[in-house]
């Protein structure tokens, strides 16, 4: 206890000194943090857009689709067993039944490969944020022939609303067959890929477009929780095991693991501030020994022990860490707490929509996030202290008290 | 100025130790720098590069309005005359005019849509590398026909052959639809995985002749000698093609997202670098204040004797000065030789890391680069940094008052 209370006295003896080492701390924390947050809420936000705009949670598909994604890879009962399940299901939110195509869509003026989704209006509203990203137009309200595209097709295609579309296909028999529609409406989400390259029509007009007859080719699930999808999906797997289950992990490892990436980054990040860092602590309490080595002497010939003066000289070190992390997580939080709203980037937004990003990144700070600073600034201050308290215990009282 | 300079660099001796931390924080700042922009200026210009020798080259010339629509509409009429002027703009070391439009491609009941190049398989080479990327079957060849490359993801999923015919549909400029058989002659590998899933390359007579498209091009891509000299040859270009409809680019006008994601990585950089620089700023401001104020009675001496406080601010300022020099001699001796020799040998990447990397365009190997800016710039900013570092402890050092000084400890 000793030790710990002249560690503290320490720290407060030359506060100027002590501030110095404190704000290196809370700067490099804090902005090790915020870097993290930002990076951490981008890939959330790519994969909040796949998920709200494609892959929806857990997709459901005939056996042999994963391997294989065409046509034939279809559910001829028009997914009738697989929704009595989903519906009844725990945990799951919403579900909506897909066709997917491919396909070639032509304007007067131009052409476009495109991937063509029939969907049901209704239950879609619920799984994607398509409906509510319309910019011009309506949303699929049953009227046969109209289609959803973005807004950046649109401007390949230089259309507008009402304008006629023919949607070019090879159907289920492999015959080129096609469709002529009007753009009924257009919509602008985060990503550039969805805007640039889908064609939204009503499941009826592409199940007669790719002469799929009652068949569907996914179903697309949204959980209650978006933490528990690995659960869902072998729930419903378990139950529909004449069907191919995945979740958005597995229709997009890539995806997965570029949260793990961006977290790598960051740690590389807290590696090289807290390296800087490990030189200006082990500075400071070198000095602190240094001016105070009669000091030391004094307290060793009256009998303390090396142990407690080591403990002294490590509590000073951690305190004044301590002190600093604690400020730069109070900054690290208010920052975020003041950009929770998001960080404009529309300057640079083709480049960010082009992965799914969007305008506005909103930083995140997990709990995580914090664990590993306060690990790694522990394992610093006690490094850095390390050579100082070999400094100090190995002084001799004799000599040290007439040191000047 | 002299004798400022020795007592600076004998008060930078007089504790190595605590010089010899700060030299490490600064070494270790400036090799991070050094090795963090050298390795963004070359996954960069990697990432430029691959972009520009796969598909924009360096200067396109186009259609009027081609940036915008990208269709059959807006056209070039690639004649002798035109191709004469091209090759002799100063600069222009290759040029390839090319068809673009999309299609659909099938093989039995699999169809999947595609971006198709025409290429004159004579002249593409001079401009991009896509020939170097078959690794199986060969490249379109002069005066084949009906041939066709396409990506291997493309082929996977066709489970297309060498050899197997392909039935590729589209719509024509005469707004016809257009059908017809390509026997595929080789497959590529591309590292952009929206390319190598959706991209097929014919012949460009054979994609004229699919689109009903006379001597009409969609672009003439030209490679000049030096990527920096982009902008002069447009210029040239722009004169030599003065009176014709054409509309000249550069690279970074037909690629705008690829120069946004530079953008923010580089943005990404810089604040890590900035938070480095912060944190070592603070130790190296701890260290000259703490070796000014343990020498406040020697100042106070220095200055009953006569010496200006101007001097004494110079002597610190000289100190702090020392110190990041010899820390930054250190680092770019270790840091420049490291960088070149990684300029060198780049390091190649694997599993999940290369499937980002191929995700945001790049290929999965990184690269690094010394550009003159990168040594300037840490040196700079090192030199900032000591300057504003030793700031306050320099005043703090000038400003005692003598008497006070001298009686203190």
């Amino acid at each position: 206890m000793l030790g710990v209370n002249m560690a503290w006295r320490n720290v407060w003896r030359n506060p100027r000194r002590s501030g110095v080492v404190i704000s290196a701390v809370a700067v490099g924390v804090a902005g090790a943090l915020l870097a993290m947050s930002v990076t951490y809420g981008m890939g959330l936000q790519m994969v909040e857009t796949a998920i709200s705009t494609d892959l929806g949670h857990i997709q459901i598909h005939a056996s042999g689709y994963d391997a294989n994604p065409e046509l034939q890879v279809r559910m001829l009962d028009g997914g009738q067993r697989a929704l009595s399940v989903v519906s009844d299901a725990p945990g799951v939110r919403a579900f909506a039944r897909r066709v997917r195509g491919e396909g070639l869509v032509t304007s007067a003026r131009a052409s476009a490969g495109v991937k063509v989704i029939g969907v049901e209006p209704e239950r879609e509203r619920e799984v994607s944020i398509v409906a509510d990203s319309i910019t011009a137009g309506r949303y699929l309200d049953g009227t046969e022939r109209r289609v959803l595209i973005g807004e950046r097709l649109a401007r390949r295609l230089q259309v507008d609303l009402g304008d006629k579309l023919v949607v070019s296909v090879t159907d289920l028999a492999g015959d080129l067959t096609g469709l002529g529609v009007r753009v009924g409406g257009l919509f602008h989400t985060p990503s550039s890929v969805v805007d640039g390259n889908v064609v939204f029509l009503l499941l009826a007009d592409s199940r007669s477009l790719l002469g799929l007859g009652d068949a569907i080719s996914e179903i697309v699930v949204i959980g209650e929780e978006a933490t528990g999808v690995d659960a869902l999906r072998d729930q419903l797997q378990e139950r529909l095991s004449a069907l191919e289950v995945t979740n958005w992990k597995q229709a997009e490892p890539l995806l997965d693991y570029l949260i793990g990436f961006f977290d790598q980054i960051g740690y590389y990040l807290y590696g090289a501030v807290f390296v800087a860092m490990l030189f200006g602590i082990a500075n400071v309490l070198l000095m602190a020994i240094h001016e105070r080595i009669r000091e030391i002497g004094v307290l060793m010939a009256i009998g303390m022990s090396r142990g407690r003066l080591a403990t002294a000289i490590v509590g000073e070190s951690l305190i004044v860490t301590g002190v600093g992390l604690v400020i730069g997580y109070a900054v690290a939080i208010a920052v975020v707490l003041a950009f929770r709203d998001g960080i404009d980037l529309s300057r640079v937004s083709a480049g960010l929509e082009a992965f799914g990003v969007g305008q506005r990144i909103v930083p995140v700070l997990r709990t995580d996030d914090f664990l590993i600073p306060t690990l790694v600034a522990t394992a610093t201050a006690a490094a850095a202290s390390a050579w100082p308290v070999y400094r100090a215990t190995r002084l001799r009282p004799a000599e040290a008290v007439r040191h000047t | 100025m002299f004798l400022e300079f020795r007592l600076a660099w004998r008060n930078v001796w007089r504790n190595p130790r605590r010089s010899g931390l700060t030299i490490a924080a600064t070494v270790f700042a400036v090799v991070l720098i050094v090795l963090s922009v050298g390795m963004a200026a070359g996954v960069h210009e990697k990432m430029i590069e691959d972009a520009v020798r796969l598909r924009s080259g360096h200067v396109l010339v186009a259609g009027e309005g081609y940036l915008d629509h990208r269709t059959l509409e807006q056209f070039v009429r690639f004649d002798a005359e035109l191709e004469q002027r091209i090759r002799d703009t100063p600069g222009v070391r290759g040029y390839a005019p090319r068809v673009m439009s999309f299609a659909l491609l099938s093989k039995g009941q699999t169809t999947s849509s595609v971006a198709l190049f025409g290429i004159d398989p004579r002249l593409e080479g001079s401009v991009s590398t896509l020939s170097g990327r078959v690794n199986a079957g060969s490249f379109i060849e002069a005066g084949g026909h009906r041939q066709i490359v396409i990506g291997e993801r493309l082929a996977a999923k066709l489970s297309a052959r060498i050899g197997d015919s392909l039935l590729l549909y589209s719509v024509a400029y005469s707004l016809e639809t257009a059908y017809e058989l390509f026997s595929v002659a080789g497959v590529m590998r591309l590292s952009d995985a929206t390319l190598d899933g959706g991209l097929a390359v014919i012949s460009l007579t054979d994609a004229q002749e699919f689109f009903v498209y006379g001597d009409r091009v969609s672009e003439v891509a030209i490679l000049t000698d030096d990527a920096d000299r982009a902008e002069a040859v447009r210029s040239a270009l722009t004169d030599a093609l003065h009176g014709t409809s054409v509309e000249v680019s550069t690279w970074d006008e037909l690629m705008p997202e690829l120069v946004e994601v530079i953008l923010v990585d580089d943005a990404g950089m810089y604040l890590m670098v900035v938070i480095v620089v912060i944190v070592v700023g603070f130790g190296i401001l701890n260290t000259i204040l703490m070796a000014v104020l343990e020498r406040r009675r020697e100042f106070g001496v220095v200055l009953a004797l006569g010496l200006r406080p101007a001097a004494i601010f110079r002597v610190v300022y000289l100190e702090s000065i020392l110190l990041a020099q010899v820390g930054l001699a250190l680092g770019l001796a270790i840091s420049l030789p490291l960088l070149l020799y990684l300029q060198a040998t780049p390091i190649p990447v694997a599993d999940e890391m290369a499937g980002v990397m191929e995700l945001f365009g790049a290929e999965p190997v990184l690269t690094f680069k010394l550009k003159p800016l990168n040594p300037i710039g840490s040196t700079l900013t090192v030199i900032a940094l000591a300057v504003i570092a030793a700031f306050y402890p320099a005043v703090k050092a000038s400003r005692g008052r003598p008497v006070d000084a001298l009686r203190s400890v």
